[in-house]
């Protein structure tokens, strides 16, 4: 054709029709170029920039979706400069744009658990829908849901005013109703073969996760039982043995194998395993109790090893007497609340610094001082000896705070002369635990086992997970790793190194910095009731017994709790443009600070919501209402940063919007959407 | 003595905000001699301004009061009150677009007439249309708003298409702070503009003309109504056999509506933002017909270009920038005001020559208004044209011109640009949508002493990228005040943020004030204006409480209160 136009992109020749633009040709030749506010159905809006590209000759950056080709002209669409731009360009967008891509309890979950859809199952009354989007990240719900520490909770968005979504909640009462009957898709064995060694939490999510890949996997445990911590360290009154035996039944039936009593370096060779299956994964755990460090601290006993013996015995044990435990974490919070019910009425915790800085769980202190244990805080033992009327006497050193430490909490201090001894029938050590190596396995400086970050590799084809990497850290942290372990040794086997997807997740921020006027709120019927309390047994039940000390919800009050969530992950999440340019071009949401834009929300349309603090102010919803639709009802208003999208001179949208969606399908982010989500 | 014919009295705008409407109704009430109102001359330090013409030719008076004992004084040709030009501005002044500018009556025809006026149309219409073009091409005038493109070739274009109707625009959306060289062209001599416009539709075939000015600007709104009314009322609207439509649109004051494409949206009643170009206005402009845009002062020129010939013209200026161009002269120096200036005059020239600056205490000139560059001393002897200027990294722009003395803080001045432009950023292009905002937040850190160094990287790194990323020259030039800052005066910025010191003490996070007891005379002037009472009875300054409002500093008499490096006055507590 004798009106051709003949041009490069990245040194390829193409051919573009007159009136053609560069964006036109490169789409129609394989070439993606990302671009924002680039809409087929209206006229060009030039406003992102993100699709620029650069003309050699003249140095100059050109709006791709706008600028026609001419004879000859070059321009570069992949270099490092034009990426640099195109970058710029979204770091800036993301820099003014402000919404959660993902909830924030979605985000704080270690397992990456679709948080928000199953809170969603749940109001909606659907548990067997909500376990099954549990199960999708965490294998051991009627475990986790009993033991988990809740980080989503901590950021849910309802701290803004008042308490947290009980979250994990929905996980307890979905998994209590469904768990024994939910049996997900699981492939036929793809004929290789995965070693997984120590069947605790991390094993066994790497067995799951393994497992739905295809691959068949053996799990060897050095107890007699498997469930590792779950069924050694966490007591009875927290979670019932027969709850965990339910939960690991479940992997029996998906075809998992089991041998117990079979420890690494003691009865189990890694060099066997390592030559007999595919890829081994080591998921150990953290059994070696950490030290006292103070004379005649042999005499105390050890804290993990204590409550290791309780469980085994079947929690039946003799009474400790007058008890002291010494630390101040979880597994001191056991120990103690274990003592109690063990008959003992006289426990009482050390610990070296302040209450404030106590690692255990507020909610573990607060029952066990329900229970009647007693705290006495900024005191670290000297020495420990047995007297000779056989007493064990714990002599002990007040503390001061000092300056901040490695970690940023202020330092113990002893205060010199303030010496004193103590009288007690048990003293229990529960300092912290490490990692117990196996010769042969290489170990950080931390003295956990080293692997490589993205995939869990140690070397060859043995891979590690768990507390056995991380130093001792949650359940959910553990199913976490097993997850990523498993992913890990599927890339490695299939020829591929696994990294994850790079994700971007933009947020309005810490919920301490927002107000309630700052949360969006999809839906109207948004509870403002208070969160459900969670029912306990009687106190001198709980002092007695080994007796579950929560209840578990009821549909009811679980599906009052879903209608306190507020649903704040982005309505565009799955198709948000800005995100998946983002992730592709590695910007970064945090790279440009600065202020935004407080321009509020308006969900007064029955079934559109417009947010403008998500608004890119590219335009397209008002050229698409104005040119497509034929109405004409929005209008672009100020100018500079303060530029925003208004319904015409002013008005809401609802007043003669026909609701054909036009705008909220073009949106390129979540600005204009539907205001329910599926 | 020599006999007075007639008083003229300057009322332009500049003239009125100095009194000059007092001026006027008191003369016409007691002067008992023709009193004539006129434009502004350019002097605009000594207004109001009124000129004396006598048989023995002019006097001019500066500062007028309209009080009795002056306008004596001025009847009886007195010697006090007398504007002095100094030597060295009649030198380097060369007063040819400006001509009439203050010297005759706005609202009349006939007095522009009698100057000559539209005498350059009448020979243009003996001429054809092709030759007119040529004749602009030949004199090499170049688009006065800024850009610099070739006058003669934008009309070539425009008058090579068929269309059932071409436009022809007049820009007066004059936006630069401190730039007024439009506003004083259609307040003082508004036919001159129209006579170049009708020139150019006769040139061009254009068939609307529009003069798309900023309502800020009512007198010259008005004066151009009065003079269209007039040139309708002689016949002179109809060119080429077509009655031509003239139109005036008031712009609503948005920055960006300067730029063309942005104009005509504006003009088109749309929201105004600029366009990709291509398609550039002369293929499809205003409701897509072909359309020129021009600038008043080029507008203004046009009539010189016909009148003495292309060639004539082009003897003017430089190899490049021909003839002269207008100036707005601010800032500190001593006779800020409206200059004319034969391209390629030197920056020294322009600001210590023509505008009185004393070169102790001059550090820098900020041209092309607020998204312009510094230039700093030092390079002052760098020809005023399109290319040396942007050779420096600053910009011809309209011609404002902005001297900034040595007692300035580069980054405040660079802060205060950035206000403006971040500001009036149309919201389109992300680069200076976003972009503009987050250099304006960084730099408001530092003048706030919270800057870390590598805000002063993140300056040098976004600013060129907002230069390439924007559609309209407002996004491509708006970081050019913090790059030419960071170019010529970065040890201010490192200054400000490794040191915190702001040497100029300028800014006010950077300084304390103090009281000098040596200097103090106790008269408690200080004591009692400080808003927020922070000079104690004993007269000492609490740097805690003090706002840096300098109130103190202005109202001591004996120069004892004084703004000092942080650290170095009181503070209680």
């Amino acid at each position: 054709m004798p009106n051709e136009i003949k041009f490069k992109i990245d040194g390829r020749e193409f051919t573009a029709a007159p009136g053609e633009t560069i964006l036109e040709v490169a789409t129609r030749n394989g070439i993606s170029i990302p671009t924002l506010c680039h809409n087929q159905k209206i006229s060009r809006t030039t406003s992102c920039f993100v699709c620029v590209v650069k003309d050699k000759r003249t140095g100059k950056f050109l709006p791709s979706c706008s600028a026609c080709p001419a004879n000859g002209q070059e321009v570069e669409s992949s270099s490092d400069e034009v990426r640099d731009m195109r970058r710029t360009a979204l770091n800036l967008l993301l820099s003014e744009h402000a919404g959660d891509c993902e909830a924030p309890c979605t985000v704080a979950c270690p397992a990456h658990a679709q948080v928000e859809e199953y809170v969603r199952a749940g109001r909606r009354g659907d548990f067997k829908k909500s376990l099954k989007i549990i199960k999708e990240r965490i294998p051991l719900p009627l475990s986790i849901s009993r033991v988990c520490p809740r980080f989503c909770e901590k950021e849910c968005r309802r701290n803004v005013y008042g308490k947290p979504v009980a979250i994990n909640d929905f996980k307890r009462l979905a998994a209590d109703l469904y768990y024994d009957e939910y049996m997900e898709d699981i492939p036929v064995e793809n004929g290789r073969r995965i070693a997984v060694v120590g069947a605790g939490p991390a094993g066994l999510s790497a067995a799951y996760f393994l497992r739905r890949l295809g691959y068949r996997v053996k799990m060897f445990e050095k107890m007699p039982k498997a469930g590792g911590m779950l069924r050694y360290g966490i007591p009875e009154y927290r979670l019932p043995k027969a709850i965990l035996d339910r939960e690991i039944a479940h992997f029996f039936k998906m075809g998992i194998e089991l041998e117990c009593n079979r420890q690494l370096g003691l009865n189990l060779s890694l060099d066997v395993l390592k030559s007999e299956y595919d890829a081994v994964a080591v998921t150990i755990g953290c059994w070696k109790a950490g030290s006292m460090r103070c004379a005649g601290e042999e005499l105390a006993l050890q804290g993990i090893k204590f409550l290791e013996r309780i469980a085994a015995n079947d929690w039946t044990g003799n009474n400790p007497g007058k008890t002291i435990v010494v630390g101040g974490g979880n597994t001191a919070m056991d120990c103690l609340r274990t003592s109690v019910r063990l008959g003992s009425d006289d426990v009482t915790c050390f610990y070296r610094r302040s209450e404030e800085q106590m690692p255990a769980e507020k909610l573990e202190i607060h029952e066990a001082k329900e229970e009647g244990v007693k705290f006495e805080f900024l005191v670290a033992p000297v020495k420990l000896v047995r007297n000779d009327a056989g007493k064990l006497v714990l002599t002990c050193q007040r503390m001061e705070l000092g300056e901040p430490d490695a970690s940023g909490r202020r330092k113990p201090v002893p205060v010199p002369g303030s010496e004193f001894d103590v009288e007690a029938d048990t003293v229990i050590a529960a300092i912290g635990q490490a990692t117990d190596a196996p010769p042969g396995l290489a170990v950080n400086r931390f003295g956990d086992l080293d692997v490589c970050e993205h995939t869990y590799r140690m070397s060859d084809n043995v891979f590690a997970a768990g507390d056995c990497v991380t130093g001792a850290a949650t359940v959910v942290e553990g199913v976490a790793g097993g997850r990523i372990i498993a992913l890990g040794i599927d890339g490695f086997l299939s020829g591929r190194e696994y990294r994850p997807e790079p994700v971007v997740n933009v947020s309005r921020g810490h919920w301490q910095s927002l107000r309630k006027e700052d949360l969006v709120f999809l839906r109207q019927d948004v509870s403002e009731a208070d969160r459900v309390p969670q029912r306990l047994i009687p106190i001198a039940e709980r002092t007695s017994t080994f007796h579950e000390v929560a209840a578990t919800f009821t549909p009811e009050e679980v599906q009052s709790e879903g209608k306190r969530c507020i649903e704040c992950s982005c309505t565009a999440k799955g198709d948000c443009k800005l995100r998946q340019h983002s992730q592709e071009y590695g910007a970064d949401p945090e790279a440009y600070k600065g202020a935004r834009l407080q321009q509020g929300y308006d969900n007064r349309h029955p079934v559109i919501i417009h947010d403008r603090m998500k608004c890119i102010k590219c335009g397209t919803c008002v050229k698409i209402c104005a040119e497509v639709v034929n109405k004409n009802l929005l209008s672009q208003k100020y100018r500079g940063f303060a530029t925003k999208v208004e319904g015409l001179f002013g008005r809401t949208l609802p007043d003669s919007c026909a609701e054909c969606g036009a705008c909220v399908e073009e949106c390129p982010v979540g600005a204009l959407d539907w205001r329910f989500k599926a | 003595m020599a006999e007075i014919r007639k008083i003229k009295v300057g009322t332009a705008s500049c003239g009125l905000a100095a009194g000059a409407g007092a001026v006027l109704d008191f003369f016409r009430d007691h002067a008992g001699v023709e009193i004539e109102e006129v434009g502004c001359i350019g002097h605009c330090y000594a207004e109001p301004l009124v000129e004396v013409v006598t048989d023995a030719g002019s006097v001019f008076y500066r500062d007028v009061k309209g009080e009795q004992a002056c306008l004596d004084n001025i009847l009886a040709l007195g010697e006090t009150g007398r504007l002095e030009v100094s030597p060295s501005r009649r030198k380097y002044e060369m007063l040819k677009v400006t001509r009439l500018a203050g010297r005759i009556c706005p609202t009349s025809f006939d007095a522009y007439v009698a100057e000559g006026g539209y005498g350059a149309l009448k020979k243009a219409l003996t001429m054809t249309a092709a030759e007119v073009v040529d004749e602009v091409k030949r004199s090499g005038l170049r688009g006065r708003g800024g850009g610099g493109f070739p006058t003669g070739m934008k009309w070539q274009f425009l008058a090579a298409k068929q269309a059932e109707k071409k436009i022809l625009i007049c820009n007066a959306d004059e936006g630069d702070p401190g730039a007024f060289m439009d506003r004083s062209m259609m307040e003082s001599v508004p036919h001159q503009v129209l006579e170049g416009m009708l020139i150019g539709a006769y040139a061009t075939g254009a068939d609307i003309l529009f003069i798309y000015c900023r309502a800020e600007y009512p007198l010259a709104i008005k004066h151009i109504r009065i003079a269209i009314d007039q040139i309708r009322e002689h016949g002179l609207d109809v060119v080429n056999g077509k009655k031509l439509d003239i139109i005036i649109k008031e712009g609503a004051g948005a920055f960006v509506c300067g730029e063309e494409t942005a104009l005509i949206a504006s003009l088109e009643g749309r929201r105004g933002t600029p366009r990709f170009r291509p398609p550039f206005p002369t293929d499809r402009g205003w409701n897509d017909y072909p359309t020129s845009l021009n600038n008043v002062e080029t507008f203004a020129n046009i009539p010189l270009v016909i009148g003495e010939g292309g060639a004539a013209f082009a003897q003017v200026g430089t190899e490049k920038s021909k003839g002269t161009k207008l100036f707005a002269l601010a800032g500190d120096l001593k006779y800020p005001g409206l200059i004319e200036v034969p391209m390629g005059t030197t920056i020294g020239e322009i600001v210590f020559e023509v505008g009185g600056a004393d070169p102790d205490q001059v550090k820098a000139v900020q041209t092309g208004g607020p998204s312009g560059g510094c230039i700093p001393k030092e390079l002052f002897d760098t020809p005023v044209d399109y290319d040396s200027l942007n050779a420096l990294g600053a910009i011809m722009g309209s011609g404002g011109m902005i001297v900034i003395g040595t007692d300035r803080c580069m980054v405040e001045t660079a802060r205060y640009f950035l206000d403006f432009t971040h500001r009036e950023s149309c919201g389109k292009c992300t680069f200076c949508r976003v972009g503009m905002m987050r250099m304006y937040e960084t730099l408001e850190r530092i003048v706030a002493g919270k800057g870390e160094m590598s805000d002063i990287d993140f300056l040098a790194d976004l600013g060129p990228k907002i230069k390439k990323g924007s559609l309209c020259g407002l996004g491509q030039t708006a970081p050019n005040p913090v790059l030419a800052t960071l170019r010529y005066y970065k040890n201010e910025y490192i200054e400000h943020v490794r040191d915190k010191r702001c040497a100029a003490l300028v800014c006010n996070a950077l300084v304390d004030v103090k009281l000098d007891p040596e200097k103090c005379v106790k008269c408690r002037l200080c004591i009692r204006n400080c808003a927020v009472g922070a000079i104690s009875d004993d007269f000492v300054i609490d740097n805690a409480k003090c706002t840096r409002c300098n109130t103190c500093i202005d109202v001591c008499p004996k120069h004892a209160v004084a703004r000092v490096e942080k650290g170095e006055g009181y503070y209680a507590e």
